[in-house]
């Protein structure tokens, strides 16, 4: 009986690390690629690995793929979103689960409601809304939306979070004279900071990776975000393979890098979105 | 005193509310008040609109063949993405939830295409899926089977796509692991009491136990599914043939490539009658086959 375990976990991890091998295969296969010259890419039967290392492809590459502009402009729709949506999501939470006011119910249940509607429905009203006040060609379409409310789902799982932690602690505050703002920030924000933390590196990878709301509201290259700047790259390079891949894998190591330093809470995320729905 | 607390406690709600509020309406419900309008007229953006009733409905209905190949390959593949992507990841998050070693490390592995931005693992994936050159095509040469053309042909574009997104399914993974890890160990070391093994202990136990995160998973990865775009921007652009004209590409092709406002506006609404629709038929069915704890 024991023994049978043992056989059928060492069959189990056999599997798991090859299905997990050919999970990370497309990445393998893209710094491969980028390191290759251009008959080397093309050889068939393909090599599994570069004969030469060209790592001088990077630089030749980022000549004509303006990275670090791209970078800049990604980061000036990234940060004040990912604020916004840190501020404005937990303000709502906080009046969702802390405190009591007419039309509570009814308006909760409206907000979350809200997250339902593909966005998709509304991008021609909202993008003829923008241009109607001339800013459709700007990335304030992208960002005002991160200060209102943050998404519907950021502030249902701010509140769930909330839910959990004991009001004792506000009681006691209130007692001592603070104010809910006082509440919010300075006793309840460091209970809650992995629920914030999730919250925040999601609207990061949301906001870093969007391609719908850059691709209507800017239209100028110099003011591409790196997923507009890479789809344009790609387009403009037809078959030059190798700096197509070495664009991608520029354009993707941050995100690894960053999944990689916060991985816990991305799956602490995940798990709270998931199982307290 | 009380009452003043409770007056206090309201005005600060609606002052804590106001940015929620003032997006609920400025980004969920004028919104879809202007959807409607828009999609009784016959509007450019250049020109004033000129109001044309229910036109664009008549149009879509029975114009063009946009509209009916659009639904199609989106239905085709949702069902396609959902169904494989639920299996595919229940299957891992039972291994993953075995005591096998560096567990935590596949687990990060499995995730990891969910976070890298869509765009750049489209190309990855279109490079892999190259007729000439890609490793798909090599695999099959190896196995002495003809090469495709993987994303220009009406066969295997939706398919090749499917694939492409259940690779990245890494979330349904993890909240799969999380349930799996909730389920009690009693209720387990009871199947084992009454001499039962481990196809039991799945069947009476870990699968009613998880229906919920199934529905959950089921019904999250649907809507998202039906909302496919990028790998229609990117790779196909609708072809070949409308075989990836997914609802979102074609509201977004109408609108902003063609600029057919009115046309596009009676598209989202379509579309949105139609994920509320099947959103419903969904969890109709969700009763007759969720366990319950305690219900």
């Amino acid at each position: 009986m024991k023994h049978g375990t043992h056989l059928t976990n060492t069959a189990i991890s056999i599997l798991v690390s090859l299905i997990g091998l050919a999970v990370l295969f497309p990445f393998f296969w893209m710094v491969r690629s980028s390191l290759m010259s251009n008959i080397e890419i093309y050889k068939y039967p393909p090599f599994l690995f570069p004969q030469s290392w060209r790592f001088e492809n990077y630089p030749v590459t980022l000549r004509t793929f303006p990275f670090i502009r791209y970078i800049l402009n990604t980061l000036t729709i990234t940060v004040p979103s990912i604020f916004g949506t840190l501020l404005t999501s937990s303000i709502a939470a906080y009046a969702f689960a802390r405190l009591d006011f007419p039309l509570k119910k009814p308006l909760f249940t409206l907000v979350i409601g809200s997250m339902l509607m593909p966005s998709a429905v509304t991008i021609i009203p909202i993008f003829v809304a923008w241009s109607s006040i001339g800013l459709s060609n700007s990335y304030l379409p992208l960002i005002v939306p991160a200060f209102l409310g943050g998404g519907a789902f950021n502030i249902f799982l701010v509140r769930q979070f909330l839910m959990t932690i004991p009001r004792d602690l506000d009681e006691a505050a209130t007692i001592d004279g603070a104010s809910h703002p006082r509440i919010l920030f300075r006793v309840l924000a460091p209970l809650i900071k992995p629920v914030l933390i999730s919250v925040g590196l999601f609207a990061f990878i949301v906001y870093w990776n969007d391609v719908m709301g850059p691709l209507i509201y800017v239209s100028r290259t110099e003011m591409s975000t790196i997923s507009q700047g890479l789809a344009n790259f790609r387009s403009g390079f037809g078959v030059d393979w190798k700096a197509i891949m070495a664009a991608c894998t520029v354009a993707i190591s941050p995100c690894v890098a960053l999944y990689f330093i916060g991985q816990k809470y991305f799956i602490e995320g995940i798990v709270l979105s998931g199982l307290k729905a | 005193m009380r009452t003043r607390k409770t007056r206090r406690d309201s005005l600060t709600a609606y002052l804590f509310l106001a940015p929620a509020l003032l997006g609920l309406v400025f980004l969920t419900i004028l919104p879809i008040l202007g959807v409607i309008a828009i999609s009784l007229t016959k509007w450019t953006g250049l020109e004033p609109p000129t109001w044309i009733g229910m036109g664009n409905y008549e149009q879509i209905f029975t114009g063009d063949f946009y509209f009916a190949h659009s639904i199609a390959a989106t239905l085709y593949f949702a069902l396609g993405a959902v169904i494989s992507g639920i299996v595919y990841s229940f299957c891992v998050a039972l291994m993953l939830n075995q005591k096998i070693p560096a567990r935590g490390f596949w687990r990060s592995v499995f995730f990891l295409p969910y976070v890298v931005p869509a765009i750049g693992t489209s190309i990855v994936w279109s490079w892999m899926y190259e007729a000439n050159f890609g490793v798909f095509n090599y695999a099959l040469h190896f196995l002495g089977i003809h090469k495709v053309q993987w994303l220009q042909n009406e066969k295997f574009a939706v398919p090749s796509i499917i694939l492409m997104t259940v690779w990245g399914v890494g979330s349904l993974i993890v909240i799969f692991l999380a349930g799996l890890q909730n389920v009690p160990k009693s209720y387990l070391e009871a199947v084992d009491i009454d001499g039962g093994n481990a196809w039991h202990k799945f069947r009476h136990v870990t699968f009613p136990m998880m229906t919920p995160i199934i529905f959950f998973n089921f019904l999250m990865s649907m809507i998202a599914n039906l909302q496919v775009f990028v790998p229609a921007y990117a790779l196909t652009q609708g072809g070949p043939s409308d075989r990836t004209l997914f609802m979102v590409y074609l509201i977004f092709r109408e609108g902003f490539l063609r600029n057919n406002f009115g046309h596009a506006s009676a598209l989202s609404l379509i579309f949105f009658v139609f994920i509320a629709a099947l959103t419903a038929a969904i969890f109709s069915t969700s009763r007759k086959w969720i366990f319950y704890e305690g219900a």
